[in-house]
Order: C-alpha cells, then sequence, then structure tokens
C-alpha cells in the first residue's frame, strides 16, 4: 500500500542520511576528545587518546574544513551567533536537519502531480489525508533516526570526558527532532502546493532564506531587533555553546512543534480541495 | 438495488468561464458495455475525472454503483477500475511491484487474475515501468483494473499504443471475463471501430452536453441515411431528423427511425431520393459532431445538425 511506496521512495536517502549523521556524530566525537582536558582524556580513556593523538594534526585539518563547510553553507550560523564556524554539534544538527528535511519532504505525495500519477494514486480507495499521514509517518520516523544518529555516537566520547555524564544532550534531542519535523513539514507541503520536488525544493530554500534573512535585513536597515530576537529564540537550543550540553528548551521546541502542526493541517487541508 | 452504473443529472464541471461538462444527463446501465464518445475537448474525460473524485463538480448530481460521488468516494473507488488517459503510474517501479502496491487496497484482488493477464498480455513484470514501451503500459493500466475484481470499469482510451492482437484480446476479456459477470465496461475512446465491436450503448458528448444516448441495436436497426437530390432545399422538423449534409445540389439526412415515411416528405417537397442506406457508428457520430469545413473547391458544404 502507500507505506510501501513512500518508504520505497525515500529509502535510499534515508540511508545516506542515516550514514552521514553517523559519520558526522563519530567525528565530532572525535573532536569533543581532542579538544579536552588530556589529563582526564589520559586517565579515562588512554588508549582512544593515543589513538586520537596519532592523528591530531590531520583531524585539526578536518574539522576546520568542515567547520568552514558549515559555516559557509548554514547561513543561520553567521546571522545568528556570529561566530558560525564554531557550532559544533548544534551546526551540524541544524544543516543535518534542514538537508535531510528539505530532501525527504521532497519525495512527498505532492510530486506525484508532477509526475502525472497522482490520478493513479487518488484513485486508490483510501482517504486523501492518508497518504499525507503515511508519508509523515514515514519521513518523521526517518528524521528522527537521523538526528538521533547525529547525537547517540557523542555519548560515549561525553562519557569519556564529562564525569556526571551525557544525560543532558538526551534532553535537547527533541528540540532538533521537532526542528527536523518542521522542515520536513515545510518542504512536504510545498511539494505538494507545486506538484513537484524541484519546485517545492526551492520555495523551501526561499522560505528558510527568508527566516534567516529578513531579521537581519530589518535590524541592519530599520533598526528593528524585534524579529532577530524571536528568531534567535526559536535558535536558542542550536546555538553556540547551548551544545552539546543543553537542558531541554520548552519555548523553542514547542515553537517548531506547532510550526511542524501547522504544516502538516495546511497539507491535509490543501489535499482535501485541490482537483487533478 | 439502482439499475444503473452510471447516472448523472444536470452534472456540471466549469473551468472559469469554461464549461467542460454541462448539463450532462447520463445513463449507464449495469451489465451493459457503454461506449462514450466524443471529439477532443468534448468532456469526456473531465465527466470520468469528475465521477472518480479527481474533480469537484461545480453542479448537478451523479450516483456511481448507486453510490454518491460526493458522500461515498471511497466505496466507488473500492469497486471501480480505471484506467487513466495518460497511462502513467510509478515510473521507478516494476509491474510486479505496482501489483504488490495496489493488492492491498481491493479486498477482491485476484492474483490469479494477475498471473493470467500477465502472460496473456505479454507483460514484462520485472522491468521498471518508466522503461516499458507505450503498449506494455498500456498494459499494465489493464492489469491492475482487471484483477480488482470491480463491478465498474472506467477505461479511458484503452487501446493507446496497443497493437491490435492485443487490442483484439483486451476486447474479449472485456467481454467474456468481465461483461458476462455482469460487470459493467464504460468506455471512453475515439476508436469507434472498438466501441462498435463490443458496445451495448452508445453516449456522444460534445461540448460538455450529451448529443445521443442510445443503444448500438438501435441504431443498427432504426437510423437510416437518406440521401437526396434536388433543386429546392426544403425547410424540415422532425424529431427523428438529428443530422443534414448539404452539398450543392445534395442532401443527405440522418434520421432515427421511419427512413420511409421521411423519404416520403421529402419527395412531397420536390426532392428524388437516390438511396436509403444503413448507417455505422462512425457516420452517425460524425453527422453529430463534425464541423462545417470549406469543401477543396472552394464552394462551402453545410454540414450540421438541425437546431
Amino acid at each position: 500500500m502507500y507505506l510501501w511506496k513512500a518508504w520505497h521512495d525515500c529509502r535510499a536517502r534515508v540511508m545516506l542520511y542515516i550514514l552521514v549523521a553517523l559519520s558526522i556524530g563519530v567525528l565530532c566525537g572525535l573532536d569533543i576528545i581532542t579538544g579536552a582536558n588530556y589529563n582526564t582524556i589520559w586517565m579515562a580513556l588512554p588508549r582512544l587518546h593515543r589513538f586520537v593523538r596519532s592523528y591530531d594534526f590531520s583531524m585539526d585539518i578536518t574539522f576546520n574544513a568542515l567547520h568552514w563547510v558549515v559555516a559557509g553553507w548554514s547561513l543561520s550560523g553567521a546571522f545568528i551567533s556570529g561566530a558560525a564556524f564554531n557550532w559544533e554539534v548544534g551546526g551540524y544538527g541544524i544543516t543535518l536537519a534542514l538537508l535531510s528535511g528539505l530532501i525527504l519532504g521532497s519525495t512527498g505525495v505532492g510530486r506525484e502531480y508532477g509526475a502525472d500519477t497522482m490520478s493513479f494514486v487518488l484513485t486508490r480507495p483510501s482517504a486523501r489525508r492518508n497518504f499525507i499521514l503515511t508519508d509523515w509517518l514515514v519521513g518523521l520516523t526517518a528524521m528522527v533516526i537521523i538526528l538521533s544518529g547525529l547525537v547517540l555516537p557523542l555519548l560515549p566520547f561525553l562519557a569519556a570526558v564529562h564525569a556526571k555524564g551525557p544525560g543532558n544532550i538526551l534532553a535537547a534531542l527533541p528540540a532538533l527532532w521537532v526542528l527536523g519535523a518542521a522542515i520536513y513539514g515545510l518542504s512536504h507541503f510545498t511539494t505538494l502546493v507545486t506538484g513537484s520536488a524541484s519546485k517545492g525544493m526551492v520555495l523551501s530554500v526561499a522560505t528558510y532564506l527568508t527566516y534567516f534573512f529578513l531579521p537581519t535585513a530589518l535590524h541592519e536597515w530599520w533598526h528593528s531587533d524585534a524579529l532577530l530576537r524571536a528568531a534567535e529564540w526559536t535558535l536558542a537550543p542550536f546555538k553556540r555553546g547551548a551544545w552539546p550540553l543543553s537542558a531541554f528548551d520548552w519555548g523553542a521546541t514547542a515553537f517548531w512543534l506547532a510550526l511542524a502542526a501547522g504544516f502538516l493541517a495546511a497539507s491535509l487541508a490543501w489535499i482535501k480541495f485541490r482537483e487533478v | 438495488m439502482n439499475d444503473l452504473a452510471i447516472h448523472t443529472q444536470g452534472l456540471a464541471k466549469y473551468f472559469g468561464k469554461t464549461r467542460a461538462v454541462d448539463s450532462l444527463d447520463l445513463k449507464v446501465p449495469r451489465g451493459a458495455v457503454y461506449g462514450f464518445l466524443g471529439r477532443n475537448g468534448a468532456g469526456k474525460t473531465t465527466t470520468v475525472r469528475t465521477l472518480l473524485g479527481l474533480l469537484h463538480p461545480s453542479g448537478g448530481s451523479a450516483e456511481v454503483l448507486g453510490f454518491d460521488i460526493g458522500r461515498d468516494l471511497i466505496a466507488i473507488l473500492e469497486r471501480t477500475g480505471f484506467v487513466p488517459e495518460n497511462k502513467t503510474l510509478f515510473s521507478g517501479i516494476t509491474p510486479a511491484q505496482l501489483v504488490h502496491f495496489n493488492q492491498g487496497y481491493f479486498p477482491k484482488w485476484s492474483s490469479e487474475l494477475v498471473a493470467r493477464y500477465a502472460e496473456l498480455f505479454e507483460i514484462p513484470m520485472q522491468t521498471p515501468f518508466a522503461k516499458l514501451s507505450l503498449g506494455n503500459k498500456t498494459k499494465v493500466c489493464h492489469l491492475l483494473a482487471l484483477c480488482q475484481g470491480a463491478d465498474l470499469l472506467i477505461l479511458d482510451e484503452p487501446s493507446i499504443g496497443l497493437d491490435p492482437v492485443i487490442t483484439d484480446l483486451l476486447l474479449r476479456v472485456l467481454v467474456e471475463d468481465h461483461v458476462s459477470e455482469g460487470k459493467t465496461v464504460f468506455l471512453s475512446s475515439h476508436q469507434l471501430a472498438e466501441v462498435e465491436r463490443i458496445a451495448d450503448w452508445v453516449g456522444i458528448i460534445e461540448k460538455g452536453k450529451i448529443l445521443l444516448e442510445t443503444r448500438l441495436e438501435d441504431i443498427r436497426q432504426n437510423y437510416r441515411l437518406i440521401r437526396a437530390a434536388g433543386d429546392a432545399a426544403p425547410t424540415i422538423s422532425s424529431p427523428d431528423l438529428i443530422a443534414v449534409q448539404s452539398s450543392e445540389n445534395f442532401r443527405s439526412y440522418l434520421v432515427t427511425r421511419e427512413a420511409e415515411d421521411f423519404a416520403a416528405m421529402l419527395r412531397a417537397k420536390g426532392m428524388t431520393i437516390l438511396e436509403i442506406l444503413p448507417v455505422s457508428l462512425e457516420e452517425v457520430f460524425l453527422g453529430l459532431t463534425r464541423k462545417e469545413v470549406p469543401c477543396i473547391s472552394g464552394k462551402p458544404g453545410t454540414i450540421a445538425a438541425p437546431a
């Protein structure tokens, strides 16, 4: 049924993103180790420390390059924190949420309009809302796995560095999930509205850029910083210093959750009334 | 149970100021093969899409298999097999996977029929849909519709891309496997020969309105083309006259019944009757729908349905 189709369409991308997330998670963990107190590490994990130290030079180059790539790509960093190239996991998390959310959202049922297969889909005996809900079930499950895949590999590294344990990073995970859900919802909805994965993606990116550029533009040109403060508040869990040891952020999490729910409601309304 | 598979009353679908379907009244009997005919843009596909809930009607009402298209769409879709005009399915998926996708939706799905038709129609079941020829794509669309155990098959341009052998097979399958089981086939097509071969009923639509709805047998037995000659152009009004074609001193009258009586009326008005011929579905269709065109000689020929 449609669950099979939805998974069939996105499974390759999901697998790729899971691999990317796990890789970044492990690399960030190694970065944490290399930047931590050597004496602590020496006491905790002497063999790992020796292994990391032997690759110290190449590791530094690798992470500096990665930071610059992410800083250049993730405009949010430059505008929100002003120190984008040292975001650590928060920066990678927001970037991965953005990439995977945009791509997975664009594989939703909306692209069937552009592929001229929507009449086939909608003449299956199922309520139209079920196609949207199935997409979301698959998409959100994938997002949760991907974004968790970024964080979970950090746990042993954090456990090695911090005596108090890695509990706080898990508390910060839901904020990343709902951010991913909101971006997924945006991409899914714009794909549904435009009837095309590529057009939906362009519209989503335009929305994303507006979200980050507009507050800064208002701040720079009209000295109005209300929107900038609001934008910073919504991204507080992902700011420099907030990760990897942030507590659960109720406000920002609720904001992204509400936004995700809004996009879901919009998609359900759209598919109900749109003609084919 | 309603004895009509499809029943529309004043069904309308407007796109802005364009009236794609305009006060359409259709009565498709259960267990019949109904040929739904019309020129390009006449409103055939819009009608079909409205009946299946893909378009929202602008007015009127419609029932499919006794279910209202606005309230009971899921019940209609469970019982209706649909072959769309465009023959486009998921491109990266094989016919075997499409069968897997589709069967979960239909409680009466028949895996035996899948095996039978896949072999009969020579469908490459493991080739991605996008790599199939147009003919094979059409076959896959038919396979999915024929195997779902539908009470009604709505086939929009069913023979696009099919070779004559497969077309012949398909028509036989429709009649022998489905109509013989009491199921209804609604054929929307330009292929008049195919419709004429298997249809019991025909409906001809033009500019969103139904021009003619009748039994095909009625056309064969009663409809006649009367060719007449004469200088006069008599004004004739008769409910049996459905089209007149004029060319210089010759006229052709398409009448629905009582051709001899009509010929006598023409003789009384000074016309000479040249011949009275039985008509084909194509002649009826052309008589009702063709437009006035200048002759190659430059002299206009008048072809029109009477007001």
